[in-house]
C-alpha cells in the first residue's frame, strides 16, 4: 500500500505514521518526497523519528548500531543528515528518548534545523526579489489615485504567494519551537 | 561556573559508574537496568547523545570495537568528577541523617 503525504510538522508526521501502523501496518520505505509504502502484518510495530545532522560516514555507523542493537530499524535516513525514521517491533520499549534532557536536546536539534532553513529560504527570497521587490506589476507606484489601489489589490495575492518560501520558513520554526516549548 | 554536565543527570551518572568496567553501548544499558533495580532502562537515543556528550568531554573514551559495537571505558577526568559527585551526594545524604548542622560547628 502506498500512500501520498507532506508534512511540515515532525511531531505530526510521526503520530501520523503510528496511526497507520497500529492498523497493522509495517512501513517499508519512504522516499522524501511524500510517498510512503507499508505492508500488512500480523505483528504491531512503532515508529520514531530523530533528527541528526551530517557527521562522518564511521560515527553515523556507530549511532546505527547503537540503534539496530536496541531492535530498532532505519527505515530512512542516512549520512547526509535529517529525519531519520526508526522502527521496530512494538514491545515495553517504544519510545528512543528516556529521560527529558535527551528529549529536549533532540527538539533543540530540530528548531537549529528549521533556523537555519528559514534563513536560507528567506534569503533566497531577498537575492530574488531584491531589484524588483515583490509587485511586479510595471508602474505601479506610479499610479495614482483610485488605479494605484486597484492594481495594489489585485497583485497583493500574488505578491504574497511569491513569499511562500519565507511563510513556510516561519511555519517550521513557530511549530518546531511549539514542541520545544512544551517539553521543556 | 559549575560544568554544564554537572550535577550528574541520572543518565549521566548510571553511565559512569557502568562504564567503570569497559562495555559497549548496549551492554552498559543492561548493567544499568540491573543495578538500578529495573528502575533507569536508557532508550537508544537517550544512551547514544549521552555517550557522545560525554566522549566530548573526555570523561569516557572508546577503548576498542567488538564488530560495528564500540567499547567504552571510564576516563580518569570521569573518576575525578565521580569523586565529587560522590562528596556532594554524601553532605546530601548527612543533611538528611540531620547531621549536616554538626559539621559547621
Amino acid at each position: 500500500m502506498k500512500k501520498f503525504k507532506l508534512f511540515v510538522d515532525i511531531e505530526k508526521e510521526e503520530n501520523w505514521l503510528n496511526e497507520q501502523l497500529q492498523k497493522g501496518y509495517r512501513c517499508k520505505a519512504i522516499n522524501g518526497l511524500g510517498v510512503y509504502t507499508f505492508e500488512k502484518m500480523d505483528e504491531q510495530y512503532v515508529m520514531r523519528l530523530d533528527y541528526q545532522r551530517y557527521v562522518a560516514k564511521d560515527k553515523f555507523e556507530n549511532y546505527q548500531s547503537m540503534y539496530e542493537d536496541f531492535g530498532w530499524h532505519l527505515v530512512r535516513g542516512d549520512t547526509i543528515g535529517g529525519i531519520q525514521y526508526w522502527q521496530k517491533e512494538a514491545d515495553d520499549q517504544t519510545e528512543i528518548f528516556s529521560d527529558r534532557q535527551s528529549a529536549n536536546d533532540y527538539y533543540k536539534r530540530i528548531m537549529n534545523y528549521t533556523l537555519s532553513l528559514g534563513f536560507i529560504l528567506s534569503f533566497l527570497c531577498f537575492l530574488f526579489y531584491r531589484d524588483n521587490g515583490i509587485y511586479l506589476t510595471p508602474g505601479l507606484w506610479d499610479m495614482e489615485g483610485a488605479l494605484f489601489w486597484k492594481a495594489l489589490l489585485f497583485e497583493t495575492p500574488f505578491a504574497l504567494m511569491r513569499l511562500v518560501p519565507v511563510m513556510i520558513a516561519i511555519l517550521l520554526l513557530s511549530s518546531s519551537y511549539k514542541a520545544y516549548r512544551k517539553c521543556s | 561556573m559549575k560544568h554544564k554536565l554537572l550535577p550528574l543527570s541520572e543518565t549521566m551518572h548510571y553511565i559512569l559508574l557502568a562504564l567503570r568496567e569497559p562495555l559497549h553501548g548496549y551492554a552498559a544499558m543492561q548493567k544499568i537496568e540491573q543495578m538500578s533495580n529495573g528502575q533507569v532502562v536508557l532508550a537508544a537515543g537517550t544512551l547514544y547523545g549521552a555517550v557522545e556528550n560525554l566522549t566530548k568531554h573526555g570523561w569516557i573514551e572508546p577503548v576498542g570495537e567488538e564488530g560495528r559495537r564500540k567499547i567504552y571505558c571510564i576516563t580518569n577526568e570521569g573518576k575525578e568528577i565521580l569523586q565529587l559527585e560522590r562528596n556532594r551526594l554524601t553532605h546530601i545524604l548527612s543533611l538528611y541523617e540531620g547531621s549536616g548542622m554538626d559539621e559547621e560547628v
